[in-house]
């Protein structure tokens, strides 16, 4: 019982460090490892966007010791021995081979290897599970019960939070003073929550409860009385979707307000995002078209695309960066040839959320003008490309015996699992084109672009005006009109930031 | 560590690298299989060369078939109807629509869609119904550039060829005998493109053209 007690003491406390610690940068990044023995927290250094720990931290937690022989690393546990090389991502498991996703690293005399080494090597020679959720930093150990909670907050006439739970886990609500507590048959949560909406005064904060294995939801001045309803969408989550209604005399004296606008102004969003959710949009890719060997189109009085392209893509980086706090990647920096595989390669690498592929247009008459934004359309791939990404995952015989799966996305159908949600980023860029520039007769079309095909992402590619129109050219090269096309590539992110949210599991 | 241990541990990596990599081509190999070769089963008879388009009899049958041009406001394909050699075999008939693309002046309004200078290499046609047009690299080095015109480019050929065959599928443009990535950096051109209809501008609304 004692020892029950502290266990939840400790789990409580990782409840409510863990998660924070995965979202905000501030605080050095750590991998917290949670088990019946408590919360530790091991660091983390970031190699090459990787998240790498010293192979000496693993000792306390894991009983693990460390011996340099010949060029490689013994690493002893359990009676058991991991080889380790340097530079090789290929390491020795009692005997078995294992691979990891990135290779080993000695760094000024000191061995790293990725997070991912806990789960793949580490695991299998403890006899333990250790399972390693790369998105929020956590390993869970053992048979601790940590489901992943992803809390969802949609406000109208009243207010809805929609928890999913994965792996699926019983739910229970209780009304406190002031909140309300969801307690799921779990050990500790693994909880995200996205920003607050504007509630109406039913909701002021979701967050984790004082038990480790809650949530608590706490109410504002409108709120008078929730309803709950649990279901299972798929066999491995659970959803639970709790109301929150005004009381009844308030609904009765008062006619509810009505709901605001939703927020189609080209105010930016100048909240500055600590709070940036592990789900959405944390990462954007912007490429800027066409570049050293290849000019693009010319303009009439020689202005060059791959000039434009590259002025655009800059103001925009700068305003993602400083308006929204997001992670922001050019494929050039400069004037330099790029491939086309290279450019969603770069995307692809990053994990970007977003590909934006930013060029100017030319037709054979000078008159053409305006702005266009493009998805990608597939033809002959098509229903095959569907068909490979709905079942992406392959068992492959693995290394040592036996099968793994793995998810296989094949470079050249990468693009045909996002076309839903890229068509809904390019009416975004279009609608917010045109709050700010002259748009083309044809605004959004489908064409099978090279750049577009191998982005394992939502993608889209804008030509923002066209060159070969002498006026436009003028137009083009202008600061005023490339920071009026990159503010309005940046309130459509904002939009689509708010889809990518709500379409979070 | 014994040394031979040591050996057996190399000779367990070698041998999982090896078989590693035969699973990895293995499945490679799989996986592109839609996409293999086009088997050619018909060539164009002559080597475009010897063949200027002069020397046809300009008395022998002729077709009436559809070309296409970029339209007044250059963002569509507009068909025009010309008469064009009839052919013997859908290779010498593919070969004379590009020809006659080629070489036919846009009528008023509308432009053409093909680079200056561009010369037709061969035509070739797959077991699948596809037609392999092989450009020179004039379609290249001159296209002016631009997505909206490099698909009209790209298009032209592709509905050109499938609206005047219809039993052809699928076209992909060759540049000098070589599968290219794009024209002018954005249409992919590395595998065949169907007809694409949404481009082209239907007879009824071609008059009333904004512009």
């Amino acid at each position: 019982m004692l020892r029950l007690a502290r266990t939840v003491a400790f789990v409580l406390l990782a409840a409510a460090t863990a998660v924070p610690v995965a979202w905000t940068q501030q605080t050095p990044p750590a991998l917290t490892i949670l088990s019946r023995e408590g919360r530790r927290a091991v660091p983390l250094t970031v190699i090459n966007n990787q998240d790498y720990v010293l192979v000496d931290d693993l000792a306390g937690p894991f009983g693990t010791s460390a011996r340099e022989a010949a060029g490689g690393l013994t690493i002893a546990a359990n009676g058991r021995t991991i080889i380790v090389t340097a530079d090789q991502s290929v390491v020795s498991a009692a005997g078995r081979l294992v691979s990891l996703p990135v290779p080993a690293l000695r760094r000024d005399g000191r061995w790293y290897v990725p997070s991912d080494f806990i789960s793949r090597a580490l695991a299998p020679v403890l006899d333990r599970r250790l399972d390693l959720r790369r998105a929020s930093r956590l390993v869970v150990a053992d048979d601790l019960r940590v489901p992943r909670v992803v809390a969802r907050v949609e406000s109208g006439a009243t207010t809805t939070v929609t928890l999913e739970v994965t792996p699926a886990a019983a739910s229970r609500v209780s009304a406190e003073a002031g909140r309300l507590i969801v307690q799921f048959e779990a050990d500790a949560l693994d909880l995200t929550v996205p920003p607050l909406p504007p509630t109406q005064g039913f909701l002021t904060a979701v967050g984790p409860g004082t038990a480790p294995n809650t949530v608590a939801l706490a109410t504002g001045p409108r709120y008078g009385a929730y309803r709950s309803s649990s279901s299972q969408p798929d066999a491995g989550s659970a959803r639970l979707v709790i109301e929150l209604m005004p009381s009844t005399s308030d609904l009765a004296a008062a006619v509810p307000p009505p709901a605001p606008a939703p927020a189609l102004s080209p105010a930016p969003d100048l909240r500055p995002s600590i709070m940036t959710p592990a789900t959405g949009l944390r990462t954007v890719v912007i490429d800027p078209g066409h570049g050293g060997d290849e000019d693009g189109a010319h303009g009439p009085r020689g202005t060059l695309e791959k000039d434009i392209t590259l002025a655009v893509s800059r103001r925009l980086r700068t305003l993602i960066e400083s308006r929204m706090g997001l992670r922001v990647f050019l494929t050039r920096e400069d004037d330099r040839t790029v491939s086309h595989d290279d450019r969603s390669a770069i995307a692809n690498n990053q994990r970007a959320d977003v590909f934006l592929s930013i060029h100017a247009n030319a037709a054979g008459r000078a008159q053409v003008s305006g702005a266009e934004v493009y998805y990608l359309s597939i033809d002959r791939a098509d229903e095959e490309a569907r068909r490979r990404a709905a079942d992406q995952a392959i068992a492959l015989p693995s290394l040592g015996g036996g099968t793994r799966t793995i998810d296989l996305i094949l470079w050249e159908t990468a693009q045909a699992r996002y076309l839903e949600q890229s068509s809904s980023l390019a009416g975004l860029i279009e609608q917010a084109l045109r709050e700010r520039v002259e748009m083309s007769p044809r605004a959004v079309q489908q064409a099978p672009f090279r750049v577009l095909v191998g982005a394992n992402m939502p993608a889209a590619l804008v030509e923002i005006g066209y060159l070969s129109n002498p006026a436009q050219e003028q137009q083009l090269g202008t600061a005023e009109y490339q920071t009026r096309v990159a503010e309005a590539l940046f309130d459509a992110l904002v939009r689509f930031r708010g889809v990518l949210e709500r379409m979070a599991p | 560590m014994t040394p031979r241990r040591i050996l057996t541990i190399v000779a367990g990596v070698v041998a999982a690298a090896v078989f590693g990599w035969l699973v990895m081509s293995a499945l490679g190999r799989l996986l592109r299989a839609p996409a293999a070769p086009a088997v050619v089963v018909e060539e164009a008879e002559e080597p475009p060369a010897v063949a200027p388009p002069e020397a046809r009899p300009a008395t022998g049958p002729r077709i009436k078939a559809t070309l296409y041009f970029a339209s007044a406001d250059g963002q569509r394909l507009v068909g025009v109807e010309r008469e064009v050699p009839l052919a013997e075999g859908t290779v010498a008939q593919a070969r004379a629509l590009v020809e006659a693309l080629l070489q036919t002046e846009a009528p008023d309004s509308l432009s053409t869609v093909v680079p200056q200078g561009t010369a037709l290499r061969g035509v070739y046609v797959s077991a699948r119904n596809e037609i392999f047009v092989d450009l020179d690299s004039a379609v290249r080095t001159n296209h002016p550039g631009g997505s909206m015109q490099e698909l009209l480019t790209v298009y032209g050929f592709v509905n050109t060829l499938l609206v005047n065959l219809p039993t052809m599928n699928e076209v992909q443009l060759l540049v000098d005998g070589r599968e290219a990535d794009t024209l002018a950096g954005h249409v992919d051109l590395r595998r065949p493109l169907r007809k694409n209809d949404g481009l082209i501008v239907s007879p009824d609304t071609k008059d009333q053209d904004p512009s």
